[in-house]
């Protein structure tokens, strides 16, 4: 599903140029659950948002379901985050003016979903994630791990082929980030394909398999023979 | 994403910051306010000068002699001026002509006892009533049995009354001397709908046809003639005209007072004063345009990671452009109405308080709401600009 082929991404910053991901070659399969790890400043983060299509590499090509979306342009980008790809993110990055079911809303307001529907949708993906009874609360009256469960129903609302998650329990206390991962968890025996950015290795161990990345490059990749290409 | 969810995205988030909104709003609505203020209080000015000009539009227009240019500073030149009883008549029996209305006057003095007044004496017939409306304070006006019979007696302004006599209701009654001539005082007249720049006069009127008894001419000084629709007056001054300078000896030219360039050159003088003095207001527009501008480029800053979150959820730049470019131009337009009330409402007060006719138009109204749109759209452009081309990466991780 995802192919990324000799992926380079350089930052020019005055005459230094800074090599983020050297030549990276990745393959990630449907259902999969996969971990991305490494030390802060090994560009794991850049990787990962290289695969959620919010940055483009300098040189490669990455294929998403077959089609290289590294030379799209912006528009398509867009599309391709609309539609594809679900984003959970460590600081949640809920909107705090706008309720729950608001916030879940979102990527259907984008993808031009009419208003009946949205709400529909963004019910069942709430109900999902087990906040069926916080649908109208604003993010300030919903605890952490609640709060987390919005960016994921909000993640699942367009039934991405991809969720990416960025440390998703970084700014959370051990019990709900265990929550979260059982969510997780979940999701993937539903077929979910996941993507996960972590430092903890307790987090990480969640996945079927672990990538590690130091210094731009790919050192190991854990599990990877475990899994089936289908 | 559909348009309406756009212009609703965009009045939720400026209804959760309502204080700030009200307040960006407030430099569009005194914008808009004063525009339509001066515009509407412009206009309202303007009708009541016409209306004082042209004197109500009763077909009437007034004929009078252009002495040539090297004769213009010379006061004999205006003496030979005279309208016969036969020049009256031809104009009478014009098609296009309804009515002749011709006085003579002559300054001098009304004798009574040993008071005497100077005065302007009017040789008028009961036509002249339709130049200008007339009450007696006390007594009775001359009417057209008066003119007929030739009878020997007057009526007085009020101003001639308070210098003979010692109360306005002894005047009746009693015989004045004018020219040598006696004549019995019948009534006290008033001009009414006296006009804002006319200042009194002390008159006499008497009747035309005992002006030769003091002159010993019947020719009349002055002459206007009622045309009789609005459409004929055009054709009833160039056969006057035409008729009198045929018959005419004198050097100068006979012509008519037209009220048509008159009421083109008030509406130029009020239009110019208006589009100054809206100028004037147009600039505090502007500045609450730029007031927005800074407002939302706060707003910008402040939302960098809403941006971002926006971009990475599917909003393409044209989304988030659309987005801050709706939120500008909502609150300009939504500033333009509430200015539009305020205006029409100050100058409401203002026609009411000077009595003038209440004239705020639908194109001002329009224009208002429609530069206030395109104030928001300038100057919302550039911060809507900033916020689409934010890198989502860098968005999100803005502190």
């Amino acid at each position: 599903m995802i192919h990324l082929k000799n992926l380079d991404k350089q930052y020019k910053n005055g005459d230094q140029t800074l090599h983020v991901l050297n030549d990276i070659h990745l393959k990630i399969e449907e259902n999969e659950f996969v971990a991305i790890m490494g030390p802060s400043g090994s560009g794991k983060s850049t990787l990962m948002n290289m695969i959620g299509c919010l940055d483009q590499p300098t040189s490669g090509e990455y294929l998403l379901h077959g089609t290289d979306v590294a030379s799209q342009p912006e528009k398509e980008l867009a599309k391709v985050r609309n539609a594809q790809i679900g984003f959970v993110f460590q600081q949640f990055h809920l909107l705090p003016k706008l309720s729950a079911m608001m916030n879940v809303e979102l990527p259907l307001i984008y993808g031009g979903i009419k208003k009946k529907e949205r709400k529909e949708r963004a019910r069942l993906a709430l109900e999902k994630v087990g906040l069926e009874d916080r649908v109208n609360h604003l993010p300030n009256q919903l605890s952490g791990g609640q709060k987390q469960r919005v960016a994921i129903a909000r993640a699942l609302i367009n039934e991405p082929s991809l969720i990416l998650a960025d440390e998703p329990t970084g700014a959370l206390d051990s019990k709900s980030g265990t929550q979260i991962m059982e969510l997780f968890t979940q999701l993937h025996h539903e077929g979910a394909t996941l993507i996960m950015v972590t430092h903890e290795q307790e987090v990480a161990d969640y996945a079927r398999r672990i990538v590690t990345v130091r210094d731009g490059e790919i050192i190991k990749d854990r599990g990877h023979e475990n899994v089936v290409p289908r | 994403m559909s348009f309406l969810d756009s212009v609703k995205m965009a009045l939720r988030s400026l209804w959760s910051h309502r204080l700030r909104s009200m307040l960006t709003m407030l430099g569009i609505i005194i914008g808009v306010g004063s525009v339509i203020t001066v515009v509407a209080i412009g206009k309202g000015g303007e009708a009541v000068l016409t209306s004082q000009f042209a004197g109500g539009g009763n077909n009437t227009f007034e004929v009078y002699y252009m002495p040539p240019d090297e004769e213009l500073m010379d006061y004999d030149a205006y003496d030979d001026v005279a309208y016969t009883t036969e020049d009256l008549r031809a104009i009478q029996e014009m098609p296009s002509v309804n009515q002749v209305i011709a006085y003579a006057y002559n300054s001098t003095n009304v004798v009574y006892h040993q008071e005497a007044a100077g005065a302007q004496i009017l040789a008028i017939n009961e036509n002249y009533y339709d130049l200008n409306e007339f009450t007696a304070s006390s007594g009775r006006l001359l009417d057209n049995r008066d003119v007929d019979n030739g009878r020997r007696v007057v009526t007085l302004s009020t101003g001639v009354v308070e210098e003979l006599f010692a109360a306005n209701d002894e005047a009746v009654g009693q015989i004045v001397n004018i020219e040598g001539v006696p004549f019995e005082v019948i009534g006290v007249h008033e001009r009414e709908n006296q006009s804002f720049f006319a200042f009194q006069v002390d008159e006499v009127l008497l009747p035309q046809s005992s002006w030769p008894m003091l002159y010993g001419t019947d020719n009349m000084d002055m002459l206007n003639v009622q045309a009789n629709s609005a459409d004929d007056i055009e054709i009833a001054s160039h056969a006057v005209t035409n008729y009198l300078n045929d018959q005419s000896t004198l050097s100068g030219e006979y012509q008519v007072l037209n009220m048509e360039e008159i009421e083109q050159g008030i509406s130029q003088v009020t239009n110019v004063t208006t589009m100054i003095i809206g100028g004037v207001a147009g600039i505090s527009l502007l500045v609450g345009g730029i007031g927005v501008m800074n407002i939302m480029l706060v707003s910008v800053t402040e939302r960098t990671r809403e941006i971002g979150l926006r971009k990475s959820l599917g909003a393409t730049r044209g989304n988030i452009l659309l987005q801050f470019l709706i939120e500008s131009v909502t609150l300009t337009t939504i500033g333009g109405l509430i200015g539009i009330m305020l205006g029409a409402g100050v100058a409401n007060t203002v026609s009411l308080i000077a009595g003038w006719p209440f004239l705020v138009s639908i194109p001002v109204v329009l224009l208002g709401v429609g530069f206030s749109m395109f104030v928001g759209i300038v100057f919302g452009l550039l911060p809507a600009n900033k916020a689409a081309k934010l890198d989502p990466i860098e968005a999100l991780r803005h502190e």
